[in-house]
């Protein structure tokens, strides 16, 4: 009984079993990989049992991938050494035959009858999931309660998949209320809200688990079987219609990122609502899978900031190491300034975007469409930091801060002589002065830091095509929580 | 009810609603400018003003109340 079920649906019904049909829980580990697999593909590759966990093979869009899933109907799903073996052995078979591997996450953590052998056994999920990163892609899908080592499971994966009912969390609203005395239920410690918004844990959240299991399908598609990029099949769409006229107008970028991709609604955008100044897409472009990263001016006006750089650096490192090209659209006026970036970190957590992008082999196209200031220039995929080909729009702007800021640090003394009334009027034919000798894309491209400007009717094809020239490459890293 | 906050610190450049205006999920209710941008700031919410805290001029820190839409 597979999520996808459209041959299923045209099937005449099966014959009522006798005596008396026993509907099947839907909780049943086994239930959860046959919806997750194609109809009919999957294989065990562990026995049922109460060990609390069931492993297979199965097939999604006809590629093979392993699974497994917590039982939830023995303990809670809680995980004991022999349920940890399970899942070590699917681990030990993905890797073997470089087969995506997606978890199906109920389970209240390890068995506490066990003692020190659940630990044990969870620690060496810990390490089986560790020793995958970058060489299998991993998803996780939270279906139940994970919490504890159910928690940190899904954690250590690629990309996590929250399905409404799903909660993610250490210690659950008990033991928080006995400790620090606060009162909270289930969903707002560790259900869909806090943690697509506010801790970053998942990935992507589904209204349902049905939803959940096909989103992971359609993950696995991607990672798994990415397909090769045909430059020639790329029509033209004119990208730039989306620019508001008034270039200090902010606007949402979805739009671009959708007319780029293939078939929008086949791509997957990873945390969208957790730093949304950042959109971190995957989607198939030019018939291959490719990872989007793209500034969002609608919120924070599209500025960097420490979150934002953090799931940007995660998102370049997982592309990286299973050979996923990117594309890199830049509209960011800079690293967001304030107390609160500062002491948060901006600096430690920006240097780990410079750090990804530098690092990264796998083809890496930039598109700088309106303008790109300082930093935050830099850190988005620049020349310097081994771009494989960066392309602007003819309106974009490349400087080290806007013009205005930039005559008021040079121009400081001029500036001060003149009177107050006249002093924004000098600002601005200083400003304009200036973007003249600095700013301008021309500039940039004279200098070697753009390889090209082109129209944005005529970017898909220039971007395909730098792709396709591209050598393929893949890191060899694992790809940390960052 | 929802409560619309500003989410960076900004100055409040246009302000394009009052209280009792019924707005559509959306609609722009302030325009904030901030590292030399304009950034709207939309209704997430169909309803009415019932509060609206800033006015043109005004600098608005992170997690400011702009407005309330009942």
């Amino acid at each position: 009984m597979t999520v996808v079920d459209s041959r299923s649906a045209t099937q005449a019904p099966e014959p009522a079993p006798s005596p008396e049909p026993v509907a099947p829980d839907p909780r049943d580990p086994r239930v959860r990989l046959e919806a997750l697999f194609d109809e009919g593909s999957l294989r065990l590759l562990t026995e049922e049992d109460t060990s609390g966990a069931l492993a297979g093979v199965g097939r999604i869009e006809g590629i093979p991938v392993v699974a497994f899933a917590s039982d939830p109907r023995v303990q809670g799903g809680a995980m004991g050494s022999e349920g940890c073996e399970h899942i070590v052995h699917a681990y030990d078979h993905a890797v073997r035959e470089r087969l995506p591997i997606i978890g199906l996450w109920h389970s209240g953590g390890a068995r506490l009858a066990e003692g020190a052998a659940s630990l044990h056994g969870v620690g060496r999920i810990f390490a089986a999931m560790t020793k995958a990163s970058g060489v299998v892609p991993q998803i996780s899908v939270v279906l139940g309660a994970a919490a504890g080592g159910a928690a940190y499971g899904p954690a250590l994966t690629d990309i996590v998949i929250l399905s409404e009912g799903g909660r993610i969390f250490v210690t659950g609203p008990d033991v928080v209320r006995s400790v620090t005395g606060e009162d909270v239920d289930m969903a707002s410690l560790g259900g869909p809200e806090p943690h697509s918004k506010r801790s970053g844990v998942v990935h992507v959240v589904a209204k349902d688990d049905t939803e959940a299991l096909l989103k992971a399908r359609r993950l696995a598609s991607l990672l798994g079987h990415q397909g090769r990029m045909r430059p020639e099949e790329v029509e033209e769409v004119d990208l730039g219609g989306v620019l508001p006229d008034n270039p200090r107008r902010a606007y949402d970028v979805h739009p671009i990122i959708n007319k780029l991709l293939d078939d929008p609604a086949e791509a997957i955008e990873l945390h969208p609502k957790w730093a949304p100044n950042i959109v971190t897409t995957l989607g198939r472009f030019g018939g291959r899978t490719v990872g989007v990263i793209a500034n969002n001016p609608m919120r924070l006006g599209g500025c960097l900031d420490s979150t934002s750089a953090e799931k940007a650096a995660r998102f370049v490192r997982m592309c990286d190491a299973f050979g996923v090209p990117l594309v890199v659209i830049v509209d960011v006026p800079g690293y967001l300034p304030g107390v609160g970036q500062e002491h948060d970190g901006v600096v430690r957590r920006g240097a780990k975007l410079l750090h990804a992008f530098a690092e990264a082999v796998v083809p890496r196209v930039t598109l700088v469409t309106r303008k790109s200031i300082g930093g935050a220039y830099i850190a988005m995929n620049s020349r310097a930091l081994g771009a494989t080909r960066v392309f602007a729009w003819p309106t974009a702007e490349i400087a080290v801060m806007g013009a205005v800021a930039a005559v008021r640090v040079l121009h400081r003394r001029k500036l001060a002589a003149v009177p107050e009334e006249e002093r924004h009027a000098l600002e601005l034919q200083l400003a304009a002065e200036h973007e003249k000798i600095s700013g301008g894309v021309q500039r940039a491209q004279d200098l070697g830091v753009i390889d090209e400007i082109i129209e944005p009717a005529k970017t898909r094809r220039a971007i395909a095509q730098a792709i396709a020239e591209a050598t393929p490459a893949r890191g060899a890293h694992g790809s940390i929580p960052l | 009810m929802a409560e619309v906050r500003a989410e960076m610190v900004a100055n409040v450049w246009k302000v394009l609603v009052s209280e009792g205006d019924q707005v559509e999920d959306g609609d722009t209710l302030v325009i904030l400018e901030s590292m030399k941008m304009e950034i709207p700031v939309l209704a997430e919410d169909s309803g009415t003003i019932s509060t609206l805290k800033v006015a043109e001029g005004d600098v608005i820190q992170e997690g400011d109340l702009i407005a309330v839409i009942e």
